[in-house]
């Protein structure tokens, strides 16, 4: 069977056995190009794809999903969702209202282009790192691009589709000079091939991993912090956890019972686009097929909402944001899109450490308490100019804390993916604890 | 999975430009999890993960494809796409005349379970995991038990043009605890999640409630927990899921995947001390039921026990088919994947430091002020400069050589190799623990395990 064969299939067999059932399938192609020694070395196709189910018998959900197509498997998926469904005790669970979405293309023509070009931007990458005597070795330069569509249909009218994708470069590679080495990973992504730069992003790399080169020591102590936005993007990653509505309904989110009140210092606003133009994670509409809209999470350090799906928003009384989150594999849950902390004033430096990067986020932060210790690279900075790099330091401290201490926003958002897609300025922080030597 | 015949005509036809070697990689997963908050069941999730993977040799440059459209029809499109991408014309292969023989094997049942997933209900899974919250509820503020069972069943062909054909069935259990408490002052957690290569006895390995009970004490521990001191201390990591440090600051630098192209730190190093003299460090994929054991590897070979590291000395590195043909090493058993949309790459199967001859209450003799790490999160490595680092989930302060009380919130971090050479003595109370490790071919189970380690010096990250 094709996926619309599956589909159909699916939910002819819930109405026979008097289930409601939403399909949410998604077919991806990607393409990996990697070069070594100035070579394409390796290249990876494929076409990937399955069908998840969500399905509702007496209020009770259950999930089960297939990459493999066949009747027999499809009739294994309809059995294990309502059997899973069966186990619940609460039976509040619905689907929602759905209507016809039609069809969104949100990538248009952006991977157009012969695989040879592809081939020279990555080749031409890792020979523009070459160029710097520092680099002592590459483990990686990789060209990717990945197009998917995902549809998603249910027993309740809902019925859309919509393609995405991107493409990017990215190399992890090693510097050196003298006793000194570091080991750096970037990457450049686009959803337009053509705007992919191999020699400025070799030298933008480049510019970045030396800058680590010679570090010392740091000394114990409290120091000014400023963050720049591929360290405090990570940081960011565990406001997500906290501003999402299923870890407030399941009582992990410290920010609960904080609706209307400070939860950060008041240069902090937060908000979610899934509708930015170019945004990586843009959508039309949400993965229950919510039409997804602009929203301020948090607005002069006041927390205005949470990010909801239908099931969070009315188990919680609040109103669905239109977050629903899922792949075919996953059950449902609740997930940001383009993601980011608005600009703000600037930032005149004066004397801190600026971190230039995180390392160990999944180990070092507890996002439960919001306790963090991380593993973090910078430079010092005197009279408002960049000193000696430092290295082998942790900062460490509450989120919480951490977030009512920002005493200044820079001016331009830069897009990272280390921890999603996630936007943000460079970040002081007045106060913060280092662990060094 | 699929038939002899076709199998042969695909690797057969990917291979006709000139490759020098066509693997095809075919599996079936069946996956089930659930998970209950405060008994109460949240999610059930079913999966049937099912694809192939196709992958050439041009010497040493790679060619990978997978799908999950596996009919006859697919697969064949798929090979010739394949083999059109390579476009070295002129060194067609005539050798492929002939039928490729293979040579057929299978599992032993080394590693098969002992209860099989389907002689119980879901709702036998449920009342067990409802016993394991039970255990957990020790004290009024312990406030919220999430009991996690995973369970994986994963059947693999592996066909090459060398006429290596391997089937193997691999089965594994893991049961999670993730326990929150709470007072006036604070919110923490504790965590425990055992893990094997079982079926339903995992019940009767582990008690449910010992889990809950390990999961609470550990969150209660952290809630009177004071902040940790920052600096540079002598630190005594704890045994089991301690091996951690392990893993990141030494395993993956040893991986031929970091070694070939000469990134790791510990490139060409063979024969020489990297370490200190009290460390013998091993990788045995043959562990019976061990969580990150196998029969065969993801690339048709049987797996190992490799002697990494013996009193210090660099004896092996993990190697998988692609970094052997780099290197020269010899393929160890370590070519693993997440599943069939990775290529193969050297990974770490079960991995530890063997027992040495410290008692234990030796190693905290004579520390006038350290660390206990007790029990590790997980940790991070870039084996290009050796820099690690890895959470402590439990920890107290050593104080003239008694531990005393507990801290919370460090963070232990260097650069691999000095810290293995500040390792100064190794005690004999091995154990081993579940985990993930995510690299370049995914994220697949490995397991770390160590005795209790005395290091010299190690930074902490805490509160200044």
């Amino acid at each position: 069977m094709n996926y619309q064969e599956a589909k159909d299939y699916l939910l002819q067999r819930a109405k026979d056995m008097g289930l409601e059932l939403e399909v949410l399938a998604t077919e991806a192609r990607k393409l990996e190009l990697d070069s070594l020694h100035e070579r394409l070395a390796k290249t990876s196709i494929s076409s990937q794809g399955g069908i998840g189910v969500r399905v509702i018998t007496n209020g009770k959900v259950g999930y089960a999903s297939t990459e493999e197509k066949s009747q027999e498997a499809l009739d294994w998926v309809i059995t294990e969702a309502k059997e899973n469904a069966e186990l619940q005790t609460s039976s509040e669970a619905f689907l929602p209202t759905g209507k016809n979405l039609g069809k969104s293309d949100l990538i248009g023509e952006g991977l157009s282009a012969p695989i040879e070009e592809k081939i020279a931007a990555v080749v031409g990458l890792e020979h523009n790192l070459r160029q710097d005597q520092r680099l002592k070795s590459i483990m990686m330069t990789r060209y990717i691009e990945s197009e998917s569509s995902t549809t998603i249909a249910s027993s309740n009218n809902l019925d859309g589709s919509y393609r995405n994708g991107f493409s990017g470069v990215y190399g992890v590679f090693v510097m050196q000079e003298g006793e000194s080495v570091k080991q750096s990973f970037d990457i450049d992504v686009s959803k337009e091939f053509y705007n992919l730069d191999p020699t400025v992003t070799a030298q933008k790399m480049i510019k970045n991993a030396a800058r680590a080169l010679g570090a010392k020591n740091l000394q114990t102590g409290k120091y000014k912090a400023y963050f720049e936005p591929r360290a405090f993007s990570q940081l960011l990653g565990l406001l997500q956890f906290m501003l999402n509505g299923k870890t407030l309904l399941e009582g992990k989110s410290l920010l609960a019972d904080k609706l209307g009140k400070s939860v950060a210092s008041k240069l902090v606003n937060i908000i979610d686009d899934p509708n930015l133009e170019k945004g990586l994670a843009s959508r039309p509409f949400d993965s229950e097929g919510t039409k997804t809209k602009k929203i301020t999470l948090i607005e002069n350090g006041i927390l205005k909402s949470f990010l909801h799906n239908s099931a969070t928003a009315k188990e919680t009384g609040q109103a669905n944001t239109g977050h629903a989150s899922r792949s075919y594999k996953s059950s449902l849950g609740v997930g940001a899109s383009n993601f980011y902390l608005k600009e703000g004033a600037g930032i005149k430096m004066d004397k801190g450490i600026i971190i230039t990067d995180l390392m160990g986020v999944h180990a070092g932060v507890n996002p439960i308490s919001g306790d963090f210790s991380l593993q973090a690279f910078g430079l010092m900075v005197e009279d408002g100019k960049e000193q000696q790099a430092v290295e082998n330091f942790a900062i460490s401290g509450n989120f919480i804390d951490l977030l009512q201490n920002i005493s200044a926003i820079g001016d331009k958002i830069d897009w990272t993916l280390f921890a999603g897609i996630i936007g943000t300025p460079m970040v002081e922080v007045s106060e913060l604890s280092f662990a060094g030597s | 999975m699929l038939n002899t015949a076709l199998v042969e005509k695909v690797l057969k036809l990917a291979g006709s430009n000139g490759a020098s070697f066509a693997e095809l990689y075919v599996e079936r997963w069946r996956k089930k999890s659930m998970r209950l908050i405060n008994k109460e069941l949240k999610e059930a999730n079913s999966g049937i993960e099912y694809g192939a993977g196709l992958r050439l040799f041009y010497g040493t440059d790679v060619v990978y494809a997978y799908t999950n459209d596996l009919d006859e029809k697919s697969l064949l499109e798929l090979a010739d796409t394949m083999r059109k991408l390579k476009t070295s014309q002129g060194s067609v292969d005539k050798k492929g005349a002939g039928g490729l023989d293979f040579r057929k094997s299978g599992a032993s049942g080394l590693h098969a379970p002992k209860i099989d997933f389907s002689t119980e209900p879901k709702r036998y899974r449920m009342e067990r995991l409802k016993e394991l919250d039970d255990g957990a509820r020790i004290s009024p503020d312990i406030k919220q038990v999430e009991a996690n069972m995973l369970e994986w069943e994963q059947d693999i062909l592996l066909a090459n043009s060398e006429g290596v054909w391997v089937e193997d069935s691999r089965t594994r259990s893991r049961l999670i605890a993730l326990v929150i408490a709470e007072d006036k002052e604070a919110t923490q957690t504790g965590f425990s999640g055992p893990g094997l290569s079982v079926g339903l006895e995992i019940f009767d390995i582990y008690n449910p409630k010992d889990i809950g009970k390990k999961a609470a004490k550990q969150a209660l521990t952290n809630l009177k927990a004071k902040k940790a001191p920052a600096g540079t201390f002598p630190v005594v990591i704890g045994n089991g899921f301690g091996g951690v440090i392990f893993h990141e600051a030494l395993g993956h630098l040893l991986e031929t995947t970091s070694v070939a192209e000469k990134v790791s730190v510990l490139s060409d190093k063979l024969g020489e001390q990297v370490a200190s003299k009290t460390v013998t460090y091993v990788d045995d994929g043959t562990i019976k039921n061990a969580w990150g054991s196998s029969e065969y590897d993801d690339e048709g070979l049987k797996t190992e026990r490799t002697v990494l590291i013996e009193n210090g000395v660099l004896n092996s590195y993990m190697v998988d088919k692609l970094g052997g043909l780099k290197t020269g090493y010899k393929a160890t058993g370590s070519g693993r994947r997440q599943n069939y949309s990775f290529a193969p790459t050297s990974r770490m199967r079960n991995t530890f430091i063997v027992n040495g001859d410290t008692p234990k209450e030796d190693l905290f003799k004579g520390i006038e002020f350290g660390i206990y790490a007790k029990n590790m999160g997980g940790g991070q490595v870039k084996p290009g400069s050796g820099e690690y680092n890895f959470g402590v989930t439990e920890g107290y302060i050593i104080r003239n050589g008694q531990i005393e009380e507990a801290i919370k919130g460090a963070m232990l971090l260097g650069k691999g190799p000095e810290s293995i050479n500040k390792i100064v003595a190794v005690s004999d109370d091995l154990e081993s623990g579940p985990g993930m490790c995510g690299s370049l071919s995914g994220s697949i189970p490995t397991e770390v395990g160590q005795p209790h380690v005395l290091i010299s010096e190690i930074v902490v990250g805490g509160e200044a």
